[in-house]
C-alpha cells in the first residue's frame, strides 16, 4: 500500500538522496523534488522523492504510524 | 528427492508500499505456485476508533502519501453523511476540482516516472538505465516537461488548496474557502496548459509506444475477471460521485449506491496474507484466484473504471474510448491496457476540471453548510487513482468514531494483481529458467496496476 512515510534526507549527491526511515536506509531519486537538502524530509514513492515535508509535519506523521503499526 | 526454490523479488522496484513477491519452482524449474504480499492498513481502522469524526479527514490523508486529497475527500464524504450535512453546491464543486487536478498529476507521473521505463528503455535493459534517469537521457526535453507539468498542477493544488501533501481544505460541510476570479482565471489557464500536454502524450503514446508492445500487451499478466468503477447517472465516468458499477466478465453488470455496498462486496482474509481481499459477494460464487476458474474476482483503477462506463462525459476523452474499444473490445482485459486506459483518463481530467474552471458557480461565495456532531453512519466513496475508495463510518451522539472499515484502491486489486503475476510467472518461467528480463517483466504485470 502506497503508505506515506516521510523520510529523512541524509546524505546528497546530485540527483539522487541517501535516505532514512527508523535506521533503514535506501536511495531515492530527488529529479522531482526542488531544493531539499540534507536534513529535510520527504515522501518518497517507488524511489522518487515526490513531496518535501515541514519537519513538524513529518514527526506528526511518523508518531501517527508509530501508534498504527506497532 | 524433490527439490523446490522460492524466487522472491523485494521490494518491487517502481512500486510503492512494501510490497513482495514470491514465486515458488516445483523439482521441474516451473512455477507451483506465486504470491504477491503487501503491508495492511488495518491497524488504522482500530487507531480512528474513539476519534471526533471530524478530524478523521485530516489524519486518515497520511495513509498514502500519493493519494491524500482522495483520502481527505472519501473521509469528508462519510463524516458528512454521518452529521446528516450536504455541501452546497460550490462546497461540492471545489472539492471536485481540486480531486480532479490531483487526479490528471497523478497520471502524469505514474505513466512517466514509474511505468514508461518499461516501455521507452524496454523490459530487457539492464536495471541501472531502466529507470527515469533513462527515460531522460534518451528523450531529456521530454524529461524536462513531464516534471514541469507534474509540479505545475501540483503547485496549483497548493497554491489555492494549501498543502498538497496533507490536505486540509475540504471540511465537513463543505469547502474552507471560496475561489476568487483571480484564482478561476490562473488555474484554467494552467489546466488547458496540462490539456495540451495530455493530449500529446497519448499521441506519443499510441504512435511511438504501445504499437511496439502489442504482443506484450495481448500476453502479459493477461487475466479474465469482472471490474469496478463509478459511474454517473447517465452511466458516464466519474471520479467524484455517483453509483457504483460492478460488471462481470461477460460485460452484464449492476449499479448500486455505496451506502450499501457491503451488500455487494465481500472481504476475504486468505491463510497467507494479513490483507483483506475484496471479491463480489453478490455473485454468489465465493473466492478463488484460479487463472482458469477465478471466483469473485473484479478489478479496480483506470481499466476497470473505462470498461464499466458507457461513454466518457467530454468531446476528447470520449473520442479516445472509441478508438480504444474498436480495438480492444468491452470489457478489455489485457493488464498493460491500464497504462492506455490511464492516458484517456488523463485527457478527461484535464477537460474536466476546464469545464469546472469555466463554470461561474465555482467562484460561489457558498461554500460550507453547517454541521453538528451526531450519531450516524456514513460510507464516502471517491474514485482515487488505484480505484473505487471507501471510507465507512459510525458515530456516537457526541460524533466520535464508533466503527471504521476502509477498503482502499489498490485492495480491490490485491487478488487480481496475484493472479496476473501466477500468470506472467507461469508462462515465462521453464524449466528453471530465469534471468532479469522476465523477472522485470513480471514486475510489470504488477506496475501496470500502479498499486
Amino acid at each position: 500500500m502506497c503508505l506515506a512515510i516521510p523520510s529523512k534526507i541524509v546524505a546528497v549527491d546530485g540527483d539522487t538522496a541517501v535516505i532514512d526511515v527508523d535506521g533503514v536506509r535506501r536511495e531515492a531519486s530527488l529529479m522531482l523534488v526542488e531544493d531539499v537538502c540534507v536534513g529535510d524530509y520527504v515522501i518518497v514513492h517507488a524511489g522518487y522523492a515526490i513531496s518535501r515535508l515541514d519537519a513538524d509535519a513529518a514527526e506528526e506523521s511518523l508518531e501517527l504510524m508509530r501508534q498504527v503499526f506497532t | 528427492m524433490t527439490e523446490t526454490r522460492t524466487i522472491k523479488i523485494s521490494p518491487i522496484t517502481r512500486i510503492e508500499g512494501h510490497a513482495s513477491i514470491a514465486i515458488e519452482l516445483d523439482d521441474a524449474g516451473n512455477v507451483a505456485d506465486s504470491k504477491v504480499h503487501f503491508q495492511s492498513i488495518r491497524g488504522f481502522e482500530k487507531f480512528v476508533e474513539g476519534k471526533p469524526a471530524e478530524e478523521l479527514p485530516r489524519i486518515v490523508n497520511r495513509i498514502c502519501g500519493i493519494c491524500p486529497w482522495h483520502h481527505h475527500l472519501a473521509a469528508n464524504k462519510a463524516v458528512d453523511r454521518c452529521f446528516g450535512v450536504t455541501p452546497p453546491p460550490a462546497g461540492q464543486k471545489l472539492r471536485e476540482l481540486i480531486q480532479t487536478i490531483a487526479q490528471a498529476e497523478d497520471k502524469l507521473l505514474h505513466f512517466f516516472f514509474l511505468a514508461a521505463a518499461d516501455f521507452v528503455i524496454g523490459p530487457d535493459a539492464d536495471y541501472a538505465v531502466r529507470n527515469v534517469i533513462g527515460v531522460a537521457k534518451a528523450n531529456p526535453d521530454l524529461a524536462k516537461k513531464v516534471v514541469q507539468m507534474r509540479y505545475k498542477a501540483k503547485m496549483m493544488i497548493e497554491k489555492f488548496a494549501g498543502k498538497a501533501i496533507h490536505p486540509v481544505a475540504a471540511v465537513t460541510g463543505g469547502f474552507a474557502k471560496a475561489m476568487t476570479e483571480e484564482d478561476r482565471k490562473w488555474m484554467l489557464e494552467g489546466m488547458r496548459e496540462i490539456y495540451d500536454f495530455a493530449r500529446f502524450t497519448i499521441d506519443f503514446a499510441k504512435k511511438d509506444i504501445f504499437p511496439k508492445y502489442m504482443d506484450a500487451i495481448a500476453s502479459l499478466g493477461v487475466i479474465n475477471t469482472g471490474f469496478i468503477g463509478t459511474v454517473d447517472s447517465a452511466g458516464a465516468l466519474n471520479l467524484y460521485d455517483g453509483k457504483i458499477r460492478l460488471m462481470k466478465a461477460d460485460g452484464s453488470y449492476t449499479d448500486f449506491d455505496v451506502q450499501d455496498y457491503t451488500d455487494y462486496l465481500g472481504e476475504h482474509v486468505p491463510s497467507w496474507s494479513y490483507g483483506k481481499f475484496p471479491y463480489a459477494k453478490s455473485w454468489n460464487e465465493g473466492f478463488s484466484l484460479d487463472l482458469d476458474n477465478p471466483k469473485g474476482i473484479y478489478r479496480s483503477n483506470t481499466l476497470a473504471r473505462i470498461n464499466v462506463a458507457d461513454h466518457m462525459a467530454t468531446p476528447a476523452a470520449q473520442a479516445e474510448l472509441e478508438e480504444f474499444r474498436q480495438l480492444f473490445g468491452r470489457p478489455a482485459q489485457a493488464t498493460l491496457l491500464y497504462h492506455y486506459a490511464r492516458l484517456i483518463e488523463e485527457v478527461y481530467a484535464c477537460e474536466h476540471a476546464i469545464e469546472m474552471l469555466e463554470d461561474p458557480e465555482i467562484t460561489d461565495p457558498n461554500v460550507r453548510a453547517e454541521a453538528e456532531p451526531k450519531a450516524g453512519r456514513g460510507v464516502g466513496c471517491v474514485e482515487a487513482p488505484r480505484g473505487t475508495l471507501i471510507h465507512d463510518y459510525s458515530t456516537d451522539d457526541n460524533g466520535l468514531i464508533t466503527r471504521a472499515n476502509m477498503i482502499v484502491g489498490t485492495t480491490h486489486n490485491l487478488g487480481p494483481i496475484n493472479m496476473s503475476v501466477d500468470q506472467a510467472a507461469r508462462s515465462l518461467i521453464k524449466e528453471g529458467h530465469v534471468d532479469e528480463g522476465i523477472l522485470n517483466k513480471v514486475e510489470m504485470a504488477v506496475r501496470a496496476y500502479d498499486p
